[in-house]
């Protein structure tokens, strides 16, 4: 398992090592059945506080994504379980959210005005929906 | 949660007519990683030089593990691992020498450690104390301040004089040392993205008060910076916990503490607005340096919405 932490960022580190996990978990580099690093080493490695470690494995396995088993370490669990689908869509959510609020911030460093900015959300939202819709039947009719 | 490991309550101190610590009172949990920030100045080493009983407070009142460091100073000496500012220690001494002659004031001293952390940190053990780099000495009393095996271990700006390697070593140190083993760790620093991976909770310290305390996450979590448009909010007074204010022509960029209930306020009054994540760098600086004075006090145009 590979994890880099970038310093000084405005994202918690909390959040940065859960959100390397789990993508590896989910592009399926962690093999379900595999053990994660030991909180005590994973925070050694990371040079992190331990109890930062055990808050992102509790976290995970919350999520339904890994099972922390007393004694012996935690394990990644197979993917598709529904509980798995709601939280793996949750934080896809999140992180669109979060790419959207930089994406808008950017717009306004960038000069761009609010009411120009919705005008694009509005344009851009009804495209999209066209395209996803034209997709949607032609899927349908093939 | 266990009764905590270092209580500080209402605690003055002056030197002369400067107020240094302004009531300071503080609660760290045993076991928890706490860092102590703040500017030179801010009173960080009065503090930790009364909790060690080396000077008297004016007032107020401190206990380590329940004991009072002002009554039985040498008690809590012997509980608690220190690392000072500017350690002087023997120059004409060798590393092992100094852990030779400081082993009898501890009962718990374990030597075989001492000479494994002088052996991990590469100070030479039978080299002249005075002739060790910055960095070496201050690993030096490192090992001094571990070698007991303290329950509590108080480290005054441990990362200063360090390089970079080095630090990260320490920090390491830290993290796999000491709070795997329970030890209950107290210490000052300057540099923010260390504390913020290491440390539990953190207060920040300025002026001789306490300004905010709170565990990393919880910060993060509660102050942020807001951005919107200065005639949204023109004419109405400055939020509760405001703590920077920045204009930039009709945009107003402010950070603020306890943001959730002012953002709850804004979406209310459908008020546009973005809200931004700190880094733990900003919200100290928002605490020390912020400055409110730049909140638009008058609607800039007639047609700004009303409050």
């Amino acid at each position: 398992m590979f994890v880099r932490i970038e310093r000084g960022v405005s994202t918690p580190i909390s959040r940065q090592i859960a959100e390397q996990v789990r993508a590896q978990c989910l592009a399926g580099l962690i093999q379900p059945g595999d053990c994660l690093p030991s909180v005590r080493q994973l925070a050694r490695e990371l040079v992190v506080n331990v109890n930062t470690i055990v808050r992102v494995y509790e976290r995970l396995a919350a999520e339904g994504l890994v099972e922390m088993r007393h004694g012996e370490g935690t394990f990644v669990l197979p993917p598709s379980t529904t509980t798995n689908l709601a939280a793996d869509l949750k934080h896809q959510r999140e992180q669109y959210s979060r790419e959207y609020q930089a994406i808008v911030r950017r717009g306004l460093l960038l000069g761009l005005a609010v009411p120009e900015l919705r005008r694009m959300l509005t344009a851009t939202a009804s495209d999209a929906k066209t395209q996803i819709s034209k997709e949607n039947s032609s899927e349908k009719r093939s | 949660m266990s009764a905590p490991a270092i209580r500080v309550d209402q605690l003055k101190k002056s030197y002369g007519s400067q107020q240094v610590l302004q009531n300071v009172s503080l609660n760290i949990p045993a076991g928890q990683t706490f860092a102590l920030l703040g500017r030179n100045g801010a009173g960080k080493t009065t503090m930790i030089r009364i909790l060690l009983g080396l000077i008297p407070a004016d007032s107020g009142n401190v206990q380590l593990g329940g004991i009072d460091p002002a009554i039985d100073p040498l008690t809590v000496r012997s509980h608690v691992g220190y690392l000072a500012e500017d350690q002087a220690m023997y120059g004409w001494m060798t590393p092992i020498e100094l852990c030779r002659f400081l082993a009898p004031f501890y009962p718990t001293w374990d030597m075989n450690w001492a000479r494994d952390y002088l052996d991990r940190f590469g100070i030479p053990p039978h080299g002249r104390i005075g002739r060790l780099s910055k960095g070496q000495s201050v690993k030096l009393g490192l090992v001094v301040a571990l070698s007991h095996h303290p329950p509590i271990v108080i480290l005054d700006d441990p990362a200063m004089g360090l390089d970079p390697i080095a630090r990260k070593e320490f920090n390491r140190d830290l993290v796999e040392h000491l709070q795997t083993s329970g030890c209950t760790v107290l210490y000052s620093s300057h540099l923010l993205d260390e504390v913020e991976a290491v440390a539990d909770a953190v207060a920040i310290l300025d002026h001789g008060r306490i300004v905010r305390t709170g565990t990393t996450d919880l910060l993060r979590d509660e102050v942020k910076q807001i951005l919107l448009s200065c005639d949204s909010i023109a004419g109405t007074p400055p939020p509760e916990g405001l703590l920077d204010v920045c204009r930039h022509e009709d945009r107003l960029a402010f950070i603020i503490d306890r943001s959730e209930n002012y953002v709850g306020q804004l979406i209310a009054k459908g008020i546009d607005h973005d809200v931004v994540d700190l880094s733990l760098d900003e919200i100290f600086e928002a605490f020390v340096i912020g400055r409110t004075q730049d909140w638009p006090g008058k609607p800039a145009n007639s047609a700004a919405m009303s409050p």
